[in-house]
């Protein structure tokens, strides 16, 4: 493995010298730019409220009146108790709300939907490593080195992820930086008030960011490692692609049709939002974080399994 | 150099190489052996199994029976082992086109230890890539792209030297200067290379010994020279008449020829019984015009030993 160093090296040269890299970037910091300017020029920014204070009392009252009118849904009393703890933290340590869109509002906003684009190109560039070079016939020039086949699609999958780490860098950068412009860099010292088992707490937003972007990963990573299996296994970039995206965008609506069997917590994507977890929601009340790590945990093995199987073993005749 | 001690010690060895891809044989207990020094050249029709067999030599395709050596390592057991002895090209050099030329070659050095930024431009200058390498693989000829294909497979030294098609797309002067530069590395640093080629008459000027496959077996080893000479002579000989000089040597000397033309007749016999001939005709008052031994090319011989299939 003494020059693995230098494998990682030319996948990442393969990756970005290719044009589909830079259009991928370009396209990923145009969406944030897109979305930023929809939401400011969209929604009403309000004015700042000397009066806060008074202002987050008033609120308060309201937010009780309408918990007490959904008593025996325990998610909507969860989401009022929450929202009351918050305003008093903040009526208590003087911590002033940030009206409207606040820079890292837009920061966090950004995250989920873009970690998603962040997926659909690393499909992409997984797929394409993998595949594109039994296309080419590249990959009889790349099999007779001394190197063996297990490190070669190892440094291309490493290297593929690495990729999810620089759109992640740059999202943030981006988002971080237009939501800045657009909303003013005031709030950026702003404290994250979080709410867990009842209680507020202070953190902060930095944390916040990179900790939702990692949870949203997790459903990235299983997609990112199944495109990469088929594409090892069937040498076939566009069958890669085009199954991971679809069973992507398919699963939510899936899981929620089969949610009332108990099998259904045997999917790999009922176990891929950890979230499930933080809001106190899981998909089936039987369902643990232990669980769901064991589940993710099996099928990643078996995706891994497979595909370098596939890879190492198969006659070249591209 | 010692040649001769090399000799002893094959380059590349084949033992009972055999290939099954579902019930069907495409290479049937292939054994032989290239020694270092030697040029040896690959023959066959297409789909008899060159590439196939080049593909085992190099670990791309998996033996079902026998194993290969090189350099006394086996490329199943010591896959690191053997294949750093080996630089190669299969079928066409494919590069990534997205990439320059220094670039791809850059990433072939990153994969084999020790190879340094002057080994690269030592390669680019013997290739005469110089002027062009640092442009995208995209813009470049065949012909170009055939030399960053060689230049790859001679960047770390290899002792084994493997080339496919080797010539495909150079002009008449690559095609010299490379064939030069083959025999240099095979006499002067010992390398072992396997060329295979479907153009006879360059493996004729290229090889010192030839191996030809048909069906997947191998049908013959030997030195280039030798199986060329192992067909009978032939002698053309033209005359005022064609007909009645085919009937004199048939009567006379039963010897049964050819009739090429009205005026030329074509006979398989050896350069000493020549004068036989021609006293014979001159006997029965035919008149010589002029004599002729033809050679045989490679290709003629191929095509005897191949059962006349042809090659492309």
């Amino acid at each position: 493995m003494s020059n693995f160093f230098g494998l990682l090296q030319n996948e990442n040269m393969k990756i970005y010298r290719r044009s589909s890299a830079k259009v991928m970037i370009i396209i990923l910091l145009g969406l944030i730019l897109a979305a930023g300017l929809i939401i400011k020029y969209s929604v009403d920014q309000p004015k700042n409220d000397p009066n806060w204070k008074q202002t987050l009392t008033q609120e308060n009252k309201n937010l009780e009146k309408q918990m007490a009118s959904v008593k025996g849904n325990k998610q909507a009393v969860d989401y009022y108790k929450k929202s009351i703890a918050i305003n008093e933290y903040r009526i208590d340590h003087n911590l002033k709300p940030h009206r409207g869109e606040s820079i890292w509002d837009f920061v966090q906003d950004a995250a989920a939907n873009m970690v998603m684009v962040i997926s659909i190109f690393t499909i992409i560039v997984v797929s394409t490593s993998i595949a594109s070079e039994f296309d080419t016939g590249t990959i009889k020039l790349l099999l007779i080195r001394p190197i063996y086949r297990t490190e070669i699609l190892l440094s291309k999958y490493i290297s593929a992820l690495l990729f999810t780490v620089v759109c992640l860098i740059a999202l943030f950068l981006a988002s971080w930086l237009i939501g800045g412009i657009l909303f003013g860099f005031s709030g950026a010292g702003d404290a994250y008030l979080g709410y867990a088992d009842g209680a507020v707490y202070q953190s902060s937003w930095m944390l916040e960011v990179w900790k939702g972007y990692l949870l949203n990963c997790v459903s990235l990573f299983m997609m990112v490692t199944f495109a990469g299996l088929i594409a090892a296994a069937f040498r076939n970039g566009g069958l890669a692609i085009g199954l991971s995206i679809f069973t992507m965008m398919a699963s939510s609506i899936v899981i929620q049709l089969l949610q009332k069997f108990d099998w259904v917590k045997y999917v790999l994507f009922a176990n891929t939002d950890l979230t499930q977890y933080t809001t106190g929601t899981p998909l089936r009340e039987e369902m643990t974080l232990g669980f769901s790590l064991t589940v993710l945990a099996v099928y990643y093995a078996i995706f891994v399994l497979v595909g370098w199987a596939f890879y190492t073993r198969r006659d070249i005749k591209a | 150099m010692s040649n001769n001690a090399a000799a002893e010690k094959p380059a590349v060895r084949l033992e009972h190489v055999t290939k099954r891809i579902g019930r069907k044989t495409i290479i049937d207990d292939l054994s032989f052996d290239i020694y270092g020094g030697e040029v040896f050249g690959f023959l066959g029709p297409n789909g008899a199994g060159k590439t196939t067999t080049i593909r085992m030599i190099v670990g791309l395709m998996r033996m079902s029976k026998g194993n290969i050596y090189i350099q006394g390592h086996s490329i199943k057991g010591e896959f690191k082992k053997a294949i750093s002895q080996v630089g190669a090209i299969v079928e066409n050099p494919e590069m990534y086109k997205f990439l320059t030329g220094y670039q791809n070659l850059v990433h072939y050095a990153r994969m084999i230890p020790g190879i340094t930024k002057a080994r690269i431009m030592e390669v680019v200058e013997l290739v005469e890539l110089q002027d062009r390498i640092h442009e995208k693989v995209k813009r470049y000829s065949l012909g170009m792209r055939q030399r960053l294909g060689v230049a790859q497979a001679l960047l770390h030294h290899p002792s084994v030297l493997i080339l496919d098609e080797p010539t495909n797309g150079l002009d008449p002067q690559g095609i010299h200067d490379l064939r030069n530069y083959l025999h240099e590395l095979s006499r002067k640093e010992n390398v072992a290379i396997i060329v295979s080629s479907h153009l006879l008459s360059e493996m004729q000027l290229m090889c010192d010994r030839i191996g030809i496959l048909q069906k997947g077996r191998l049908i013959g080893v030997e030195a280039v020279d030798a199986f060329i000479e192992k067909g009978a002579a032939k002698v053309r000989i033209q005359v005022d008449d064609g007909r009645l000089a085919a009937q004199a040597v048939g009567e006379k000397l039963s010897i049964d020829s050819k009739l090429i033309d009205e005026t030329t007749i074509e006979l398989p016999i050896e350069h000493e019984k020549i004068p036989v001939v021609v006293d014979t005709l001159v006997m029965s008052k035919i008149r010589i015009y002029g004599v002729a031994a033809v050679t045989k090319s490679l290709e003629d011989r191929f095509l005897e030993v191949t059962g006349g299939k042809s090659v492309e």
